[in-house]
């Protein structure tokens, strides 16, 4: 990675299963199998009830932008400004911290729907969310 | 009670190591109180963010506590980033209260300008992303701001005006020249809507405090400062709500703790706030009750908390202005301010003080508050 910059943290053995799923194109969300609650990040038990009984669905796929940021200064390499870094709230209810693409910075918004895009990056294929509407990228 | 205070300068001061600089703050503030080394048998530690990079936090309490020569009763290092300096100096008043030891020292340190970057780690999976640093968690609060509660970028402006015209007054800050509006705004963007002067600066420096009981407080050096009341909230949960960034634990704990010492917000002369980002001190102006949700904006319009205005905040200019103390340098601003030492911006009669530390992921909160 040395042409790039530092290594970005790699996935732990709690992650993992959601990025293989994003390498199939497939946004994944945590589900308790006895309270029903759907979360983000994927943990060891459900966060609301404690079960430990969890299974995988699939989410839609769409959102909406619940606040964001938009990076001036390059961090990484790999990652150069500007670039947007946003509060993603899913159809679904869980929420994660992805960018939003396929638009100018200055034409994000707080409340805007977007929709999944997934974009290959480095080793890892990143579920990046563009303006709903905008289809486009997926692969 | 609080019996002593100390701190180093607070700048760029390689080649010396935040050891080094930990160490001459603990002795500043052993000195104060009027005590010998001897005398401690209680520390508890508050390790930076570059120290705990580069030298692990956990030992962080061992390791000085070995360079101190020490064989304490009672030791910890507490991880609660910008919480850790308040909740150590708690931890401190719950040790010598329950006899685990008698006079505790508390001390923070850091060499971050020794440790480039140390300021901007990314956030585990969410780095992958782009997320790196403390600035952009809080831009995401100061958006959210900026769109529920139409909060302006000249209502951070007045927070970071207002800390440098405080540190004016301050014989150690380390950015004592005034700033205009107009530089505010002119200020380069970091992270959207966040400008650089909106950021903390990044310091080393160290700073200490001895807490002892009241009995032995009464025949030390210095007037002694009360611990009226203590507590911290967190919010772990992180993103399960939008919430997290509107409202900080700080709403939780400020009114329990203010409960606690049987005061409300409009009776504390003083108030240290932390603020690592300008957006931090509105948020908390809020969550304390010196304002209602949405509206710390307009509330530090016209120069409410700048000097000689009607609520004194951060008179000492805060991390803001006067240097990256992690919170230790908040509550040594408190007793300063509640000893009736602290010069050209001493509050008339400061009789009480609040001190507030915010830290990591905005997970955790902790809350002081002082009286003599
Ligand atoms: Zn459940």
């Amino acid at each position: 990675m040395s042409a790039t910059g530092p290594a970005l943290p790699p996935p732990d053995a709690l992650t993992a299963p959601f990025w293989e799923e994003c390498r199939r194109g497939v946004l994944a969300i945590a589900a308790c199998a006895d309270c029903g609650h759907r979360f983000l990040p994927p943990g060891p038990c459900c966060p609301r009830c404690w079960s430990r009984r969890l299974a995988v669905q699939e989410a839609c796929g769409r959102g909406r932008v619940e606040t964001f940021a938009v990076y001036r200064r390059t961090y990484h390499p790999a990652l150069p400004a500007p670039y947007v870094v946003a509060l993603i709230a899913l159809d679904e209810g869980p929420r994660l911290i992805s960018n939003v693409v396929g638009c100018a910075a200055a034409e994000v918004a707080v409340g805007m729907p977007v929709a999944v895009r997934f974009e290959k990056a480095g080793d890892r294929v990143l579920p990046r969310f563009a303006p709903a509407g905008d289809q486009g990228g997926a692969s | 009670m609080i019996a002593g205070v100390g701190h180093t300068a607070f700048g760029r001061l390689a080649p010396r190591t935040a050891w080094h600089l930990e160490a001459e703050a603990a002795a500043a503030a052993v000195a104060d109180a009027g005590l010998r080394p001897a005398d401690v048998d209680g520390l508890l530690t508050d390790p930076g963010p570059a120290q705990g990079i580069l030298d692990g936090i956990t030992p962080h309490f061992l390791r000085l506590g070995a360079q101190l020569g020490l064989d304490p009763d009672y030791v910890g290092s507490e991880i609660l980033g910008g919480a850790g300096s308040v909740a150590v100096v708690g931890r401190a008043a719950l040790a010598v209260e329950a006899g685990l030891c008698d006079v505790c020292l508390c001390v923070y340190g850091d060499s971050p300008l020794a440790t480039p970057r140390s300021f901007e780690y990314g956030r585990g999976d969410e780095a992958v992303f782009g997320f790196f640093g403390a600035v952009g968690l809080h831009a995401l609060a100061a958006r959210r701001h900026m769109h529920r509660y139409g909060t302006r970028p000249e209502h951070l402006g007045e927070v970071a005006i207002a800390a440098r015209a405080h540190a004016a007054r301050t014989p150690h800050a380390e950015k004592r020249r005034p700033l205009t509006m107009a530089e505010y705004l002119a200020s380069e963007p970091v992270v959207e809507p966040l400008r650089k002067l909106d950021c903390c600066l990044v310091s080393d420096g160290a700073a200490a405090v001895v807490v002892t009981t009241e009995e032995r407080a009464r025949d030390l050096r210095a007037r002694p400062v009360r611990i009226l009341g203590q507590g911290q909230a967190h919010s772990l949960s992180t993103y399960a709500s939008p919430e997290h960034f509107e409202r900080l634990p700080a709403a939780r704990c400020g009114p329990k703790t203010l409960a606690r010492a049987g005061l409300g917000p409009g009776d504390l002369d003083v108030v240290l706030l932390y603020d690592c980002f300008t957006i931090v001190v509105l948020l908390q102006l809020e969550d304390y009750g010196f304002c209602a949700a949405g509206e710390s904006g307009p509330f530090v319009a016209g120069g409410r908390i700048a000097p000689g205005g009607s609520l004194c905040v951060n008179p000492s200019g805060g991390l803001l202005a006067e240097g990256y103390g992690g919170g230790m340098l908040h509550v040594i601003e408190a007793v300063r301010q509640l000893r009736g030492e602290a010069g050209e911006r001493q509050k008339a009669d400061a009789a009480t003080a609040l001190v507030s530390g915010h830290g990591l992921g905005m997970n955790t909160h902790a809350t002081l508050v002082l009286g003599r």
